[in-house]
């Protein structure tokens, strides 16, 4: 049971077959908690009557009535007075832009309808980032429209705010910022070089000035530790695409580390499998105390508690050493597990040489001597990773701010200016700035949204969104980005970068000019870049295309660390009985995205989890046919409770929501970062748990993300409202058989026979060694499905003649191997479909709305699985069993291979959903759109004051080409017919055949990876045609005979067998 | 007494209802066509005029030479006829690759009479619609005579209520004088029949008639053709685009490249009116609606400066300065009389009410016109697909813009509309590359099978076309 490699499961309900949840597959729409309800408000109690019911039918024909009588409302068409040349009503422009806050860094292409900014897409120009995003680029058009933005001015007074205009705060700061005075800007890294000159002329003006630059999460000890190795002191450029085998030490690079688009895209490149006759890929192994989406994707985890890291790392280096001939250090005790496990890996990497490649999310600057020590043994440098082109996505250092604090503690501050950062919520020690903070005489806030820091301000200065900026980024030294205004700006508010040099009274800056900060952008590049004949048509174009390339040497010197030195620094494993692992959450960060609803509504992947951060805790195998869990908790919990406990660290006892995860070193806990925040507008307030105050400082001040000496309580509560969903459209799987190890499909128990529908084709797994096997085995089955659907009666033939064999039919193809689970596609889906939020009590109650979803499931050895991600959406069948029983025809098939949904002709019946095998169909069961007559239908997503999306505001985000869809209606994924059509359309009016770029779909735009391609099946040199021409691929359920329009490749694996030994 | 009339009353139901069903009794060309469809159609061309894997049929008894029992004998068995040597079954035995046509011993004369029958009059084109087929079966027009029909129907049928709730309420009667009640009063017409089950009945029958007229006048509810608007401006489309001859596509330039025709902003209005200050119809009336949306002096021929800070105060007086020197121009006069005073006033206080509104206080800015063509929020129209790609005139859906003084919505926009024009609208095939795609309409086309592919042909009444 423990290596069960034909097994894929969810989590514990399925793996041992739990009633509940085969109770819950059984129905389609999930029996709500009602009694819970009913106890909660008395008010419900009393049941409609039947005179209720005639009072309703009552106002509703007199309602319909009235309708019916009034004159239809007078609609205005308003023209432009003078139409700007570049806009057509109707069509959309694209605008080359770079999402950039803090370290994080995207190029982008920015999609405007009139004038609005509506969607973010990757600019595949970009060395950097390639074209690829992640969940928060996606979501950052959404934070544009936040309405917790600063939307002017003020002074603020306690708890008065107080508006004012430009003119009086310059005024104000004219008298309070003097040439003596001493003021400290404390932001997080900045990319911008053009920002740093800015920042330059400011310190110019006022000496005493200092810029303290810090990152929430940091990797401060890595800046350090490089600058002690070579004398640089930066990220070094990593290049994942030329390793074969990577260690990473609790590095999340596929999901959060430093620039996970840039590495999961490289990293991906050598993951895919495209012969399988001549498959090669590389080995990922992840050393980790929980399990995060970067580990999830490894090939092997070595388990360790999270204070065994140094001693990890330490041992990594011996074993490396004493293969490569280096001499060894004194490493401290490991467990046996991972000793063994680091010694199998210590020989992969030595044989891969200056292809291996080791990376490490800790912030200990012994800890990174030791990773440099390793590369550098190994040969890696100059090759998986170099000093040209390094990376300035973290620049921030820990001392630099825990200085800041001391120095205000002490009184001697004047000013202190908080540009874009929120150090009041995300450090350590948070409670102490805020009392050193206090001491300033004259506190600013820059900032676009109210948060806990500005909320201690005594001005609050409203910054422009990226959106509405000029600006550029340097993320890799010599990669330039630029950034522009695609709309403008919606509130009274300034460049940041301008404030500061009026302020400055900068001289290079052009008050009177329309734009100051453009021209001030443009005349700094004229310095920056060069090489060019004009720079009016140099301009031109770096702006047309977003980015300007011109990478950097490094004057970095040869390795030059003390290695003995830094094994002494190293955090030594602590005999405690419960650790725990503070993560960088996928979706929140550090936090300042809380208040992006799409954000808190994406799963995590690893979790699955929506609005809020789970404590997960470890659940093993007990060696028979049952799991045990830590302290139990969520042994069951098909039915989406969580279970609450106390957790007390350093004397700060909070009550958790509690979760069981597989795939976690026993002992240890793991939560994620960027939750609880207080003062962030009405979505996000009060969500999930602040976990920074546990966090702790070591002796180089750099901040530790773990804590040891954690106590947690038996279970005290149930969490009535987890938004987990795991168990939610589940479409059934393998499971084994009570009391042996027979493997079965979980719900065939139950509900007996299921026919074909046993030995269910959802995930398809192999290990690179045995693709040969695998592979053949494969085919050899499709091919018997294949027979088994041709004895169909069901004329699909003649369908497939006359009607798909010509003109297009769409088809996806989606790459298991590629994809790294990292729910890009699953927001691009909602901002590109209108698709709603829905709040955490809905997403409870199974309402999730999302079109696309991504499925985990773990597989092989149930203490250490692996992990597959499986994006799942509408699969576009070509015999749909949904369209069968529509009894309104509102969803039916069109010749082009789509699935149709009709909203405005379904009537609700939800047959459709009740009868999709990929569970994929969703249903407004309230107003999620507000789009509604009756609010009493609109759902409050977190008791905010008006419904979410009600909002003027909000709604500017909405897509114009989709119809935003009322309650009582069925939707699902239309593979963004809006772009087919649009496409179709581009092609027809240029009078050329459709390429393949015309049509694609916001999923396979939004992926790094490129994981998702979709194209025309029916033209046989599409990208699509291609990769479904694969053997290794494969439909889900294709066994049924409902043709599916979406294809997988199987996942496969290079798990060593030498380092679980 | 009362047996008697009620088995009159059946005796004549059932020959009212005879009547009915011998009707349509006769057919023969209809029986043609099925035949045709049983037999013929899976070797023969249905539309007689060209050929399949059989001869086109069309004209069969000519080139026979009314030879009509040979061409029967050929129907039930052509190989016998080319065994007896007839010369002209033998040369299209050989010009057909003497591939055999199968026998159908099992038609009778009558068959193949209507058979042909039915092949001449599709051929010649008097056998065209199910209109025409019921006309050639020889039947009576009766779809014209059903409201006597079911008249006299419901007449029957009333009549029959009726009398059987009178041997209902006399029985009822009789069993009351029987069971010795002696005040018992033989009940009324009226009484009998106003019983409980009546009234639902009469309420049912209601309810029926109800809902048909409400779901048939809510289909209308939101459509409004023919909605003709007072727009803000009055502006004339039978001169611009009537005596001017001015392309729709000048102004709408939305409609060849995008989802909008677009309503042009006031700058193209300015292209020609910077020239143009006195309009045909309205003088400076209207035209100044424009110069004040945009601040434009006519005076001085300047764009104002700030026009959007602008007092009203001072708006006015442009205005009224430049309505002024006009009307003293026109009339050649030296000083405004009452006339022009009270001119000069009326067309500033309806350049105010035309461009200001509850929603915008200021003169300057947009001009919110009424929009007319309102399509509901899930329907999915572009411009420049039936422009650019379609080729479709404006006029097909717009009308005879270019003759209307003030513009209504010519179409109705209703979805029947829409799905209509798609079935008989031939899609721009040949000169596209993009429809190269369609391989198998493009060989119906190159063998001479298929003349048009029509916008349905190609999924153009599938839902997701539109709704999405």
């Amino acid at each position: 049971m423990k290596n069960q490699k034909n097994e894929a499961w969810v989590g514990i309900s399925d793996k041992t077959n739990d009633p509940d949840l085969i109770a819950q597959i059984d129905k389609e729409f999930v029996e709500l908690p009602i009694v819970d309800t009913l106890s909660d408000e008395a008010a419900i109690e009393t049941p409609a009557n039947r005179r209720d019911f005639l009072k309703y039918l009552g106002f509703g024909l007199g309602a319909a009535t009235m309708a019916a009588g009034c004159d239809a409302p007078i609609r205005r068409a308003i023209p432009y007075v003078t139409k700007p040349d570049t806009i057509v009503p109707g069509v959309a422009n694209y605008y080359a832009s770079s999402f950039v806050d803090g370290g994080d860094y995207c190029a982008v292409l920015v999609k405007t309808r009139e004038g609005r900014p509506i969607k973010i897409e990757g600019n595949s120009l970009s060395s950097v980032t390639k074209g690829g995003t992640n969940t928060r680029t996606q979501a950052a058009v959404l934070s544009l429209y936040d309405t917790n933005r600063v939307k002017g001015c003020y002074s603020q007074n306690g708890e008065e705010m107080t508006a004012m205009n430009w003119a009086e705060v310059d005024k104000a700061m004219g008298a309070k910022l003097n040439a003596g005075s001493r003021i400290l800007i404390i932001t997080n890294t900045i990319l911008s070089p053009t920002a740093k000159k800015a920042l330059g002329e400011f310190t110019a003006a006022y000496p005493n000035a200092k810029v303290v630059t810090y990152d929430p999460i940091s990797s401060s000890a890595m800046l350090e530790a490089n600058k002690e190795c070579f004398g640089d002191q930066v990220v070094p450029a990593y290049h994942f695409d030329k390793a074969k085998v990577i260690v990473s030490v609790g590095a999340d690079f596929l999901a959060t580390w430093i620039s996970p688009i840039e590495y999961a895209a490289d990293y991906s490149k050598n993951r895919r499998i495209a012969d399988y006759t001549k498959a090669k890929m590389s080995r990922h192994i992840q050393v980790e105390s929980m399990m995060s989406l970067t580990g999830s994707n490894a090939d092997n985890r070595i388990l360790i508690k999270p204070s065994e890291q140094g001693a990890a790392i330490a041992n990594l280096y011996n074993e490396v050493a004493a293969l490569a001939g280096g001499s060894s250090i004194s490493a401290p005790a490991i467990n046996a597990d991972a000793k063994k496990g680091l010694k199998a890996a210590a020989k992969d990497l030595v044989n891969a040489g200056s292809a291996g490649l080791v990376v490490s999310g800790s912030n200990n600057v012994g800890e990174q001597v030791l990773i440099n020590a390793i590369n550098n043994m190994i040969g890696a440098y100059g090759n998986t990773l170099s000093f040209s082109g390094a990376s300035l996505q973290r620049q921030g250092l820990d001392s630099a701010i825990q200085g800041a604090i001391s120095e205000m503690q002490s009184g001697s501050v004047d000013t202190a200016i908080v540009w874009g950062a929120n150090p009041a919520f995300d450090l350590p020690n948070a409670d102490k700035f805020a009392a050193a903070f206090a001491k300033v005489k004259n506190k600013i806030a820059l900032a676009y949204t109210i948060d806990e820091t500005s909320a201690l301000c005594d001005h609050i200065i409203g910054v422009h969104h990226f959106l509405e900026s000029w600006g550029d980024a340097e993320p890799k030294r010599g990669y330039y980005s630029l950034i522009q205004p695609t709309i403008a700006p919606l509130f009274e508010t300034r460049q940041a970068e301008e404030i500061l040099l009026r302020w400055a009274k900068s001289n290079n800056l052009n008050t009177n000019s329309d734009q100051p900060y453009y021209e001030y952008v443009k005349n700094s590049w004229k310095g920056l870049a060069g090489g060019f004949a004009s720079f009016g048509s140099f301009w031109d174009n770096t702006l047309h295309d977003g980015i300007y390339e011109a990478p950097k040497g490094s004057s970095a010197s040869g390795f030059s660390g003390n290695v003995s030195g830094a094994a002494a620094k190293i955090n030594k494993p602590v005999n405690s009985e419960l650790e725990i692992e503070f993560f960088e959450s996928l979706n929140i960060g550090s936090g300042k995205y809380a208040n992006n609803p799409w954000l808190q509504e994406v799963p995590d992947p690893v979790t699955r989890c929506t609005w809020g951060n789970q404590l997960t805790v470890p659940t093993h195998w007990n060696g028979s046919n049952d799991y045990e869990t830590f302290r139990g908790i969520g042994s069951r919990n098909a039915k989406s409770h969580g279970d609450y406990v106390n957790m007390g660290i350093k004397g700060r006892e909070e009550k958790v929501s509690a979760v069981p995860q597989f795939g976690m070193m026993r002992g240890t806990l793991g939560m994620g970062i960027g939750y609880g925040r207080e003062v962030v507008g009405e979505c996000g307030a009060g969500i999930g748990t602040n976990v920074y105050p546990w966090l702790s400082i070591d002796a180089n001040g750099n901040t530790q993300y773990y804590a040891t000496n954690v106590e947690v309580s038996q279970i005290v509560g149930r969490e009535k409202e987890l938004a987990c969903v795991q168990y939610h459209h589940t479409m059934g799987l393998t499971g084994s058989k009570t009391g042996s190890d027979e493997v079965i499909n979980v719900d065939e128990e139950i509900l007996a026979f299921q026919g074909s529908l046993t030995d269910r084709s959802i995930i398809r797994t192999s290990n690179l060694d045995e693709l040969n096997k695998t592979v053949p085995a494969l085919v050899k089955e499709r091919g018997h499905h294949q027979y088994l659907n041709d004895q169909t009666l069901y004329p699909f033939d003649e369908y497939s003649e006359k009607l798909y064999s010509q003109g297009h039919h769409w088809g996806m193809h989606v790459d298991l191997n590629a994809c790294t689970g990292c729910a890009a596609c699953t927001v691009a889906c909602m901002a590109e479909n209108n698709v709603p939020v829905v709040g955490k009590t809905e997403v409870h109650r199974h309402h999730e709305m999302s079109w696309l979803r991504i499925d985990r499931y773990f597989y092989g050895d149930a203490n250490n699985p692996n992990t597959v991600y499986q994006p799942m959406m509408c699969q576009h069948c070509d015999n749909a069993p949904c369209e069968n029983v529509c009894p309104v025809a509102a969803t039916n098939h069109s010749s082009e291979g789509l699935n149709q949904m009709t909203y405005n002709r379904c009537i609700g019946t939800r047959y459709c959903a009740n009868n999709c095998p990929y569970k994929v169909r969703r249903f407004n069961w309230l107003d999620y759109t507000t789009a509604d007559l009756f609010p009493g239908n609109q759902p409050h997503i977190n008791d905010e004051k008006i419904p979410f999306g009600a909002d003027n505001l909000t709604r500017m985000v909405l897509n114009p080409d989709v119809t935003v869809r009322s309650r009582g209606v069925i939707e699902k994924c239309s593979f963004c017919v809006q772009r087919i059509q649009e496409g179709k359309l581009t092609a027809k009016a240029e009078r050329r055949n459709l390429a393949d770029n015309d049509v694609r779909t916001a999923c396979q735009t939004a992926c790094p990876t490129q994981a998702i391609i979709f194209g025309d099946v029916n033209n046989p040199n599409s990208e699509v045609s291609k990769r479904i021409a694969s053997d290794m691929t494969y439909q889900v359920i294709e066994e049924v005979n409902i043709q599916p329009s979406v294809n997988y490749s199987m996942k496969v694996n290079n798990r060593s067998e030498l380092i679980d030994a | 007494m009362i047996y008697k009339s009620l088995k009159l009353c059946v005796l004549f139901l059932f020959f009212s209802l005879i009547q009915i069903s011998t009707v349509s009794a006769e057919a023969d060309l209809a029986s043609g066509k099925a035949l045709f469809k049983a037999k013929c159609a899976s070797c023969h061309n249905k539309d007689m005029r060209s050929d399949l894997t059989g001869p086109a049929l069309g004209g069969v008894e000519e080139r026979w030479e009314g030879r009509d029992e040979v061409l029967a004998a050929w129907i039930r068995n052509s190989q016998a006829v080319i065994a007896s040597g007839d010369k002209y079954a033998n040369e299209l035995y050989v010009k057909w690759n003497k591939s055999q046509m199968t026998a159908f011993p099992e038609l009778s004369d009558a068959d193949i009479e209507s058979l042909l029958g039915y092949i001449d009059g599709k051929w010649k084109g008097t056998y065209d619609t199910p209109k025409k087929e019921e006309g050639a079966a020889g039947g009576t027009t009766e779809k014209k005579n059903n409201l006597p029909l079911y008249g006299l129907i419901a007449f029957v049928l009333a009549a029959l209520a009726i009398v059987l709730a009178r041997i209902i309420s006399n029985l009822n009667h009789m069993i009351a004088v029987k069971g010795g009640a002696s005040d018992a009063v033989r009940p009324g017409l009226f009484e009998s029949i106003g019983g409980k089950s009546f009234v639902s009945f009469l309420l049912f029958g209601l309810v029926i008639w109800g809902g048909y007229t409400t779901v048939n006048n809510a289909i209308g509810l939101g459509r409004q053709q023919g909605y003709a608007p007072e727009q803000p401006i009055k502006f004339s489309h039978a001169t611009h685009a009537g005596a001017q001859k001015i392309d729709c596509q000048y102004c709408h330039d939305g409609a060849r490249r995008s989802k909008h025709s677009v309503i042009p902003a006031a700058n193209t209005c300015m292209n020609c009116h910077k020239a143009v200050k006195n309009g045909s119809q309205y003088g400076t009336a209207e035209i100044s609606k424009i110069y004040a949306s945009v601040g434009y002096d006519p005076t001085s021929d300047t764009y104002i400066e700030n026009y959007d800070q602008m007092p009203q105060d001072s708006i006015k007086r442009v205005y009224q300065e430049w309505f002024k020197s006009q009307y003293l121009k026109e009339k050649s006069l030296e000083k405004l009389d009452r006339v022009g005073e009270d001119l000069v006033e009326t067309q500033w206080s309806d350049i105010v009410t035309s461009l200001t509104g509850p929603q915008k206080k200021k003169i300057g800015g947009p001009i919110e016109w009424v929009r007319i063509h309102n399509l509901p929020d899930h329907v999915y129209f572009n411009h420049a697909q039936h422009v650019t790609v379609g080729k479709v005139n404006c006029e097909n859906c717009h009308g005879k813009v270019e003759e209307m003084e003030v513009v209504g919505q010519y179409s109705p926009l209703s979805m029947g509309w829409c799905i209509n024009c798609h079935r008989e609208t031939e899609v721009q095939f040949q000169d596209n590359e993009y429809y190269n795609s369609f391989k198998i309409y493009h060989d119906e086309i190159k063998k001479g099978d298929r003349t048009k592919v029509t916008v349905e042909e190609i999924g153009g009444l599938e839902c997701q076309k539109c709704h999405y």
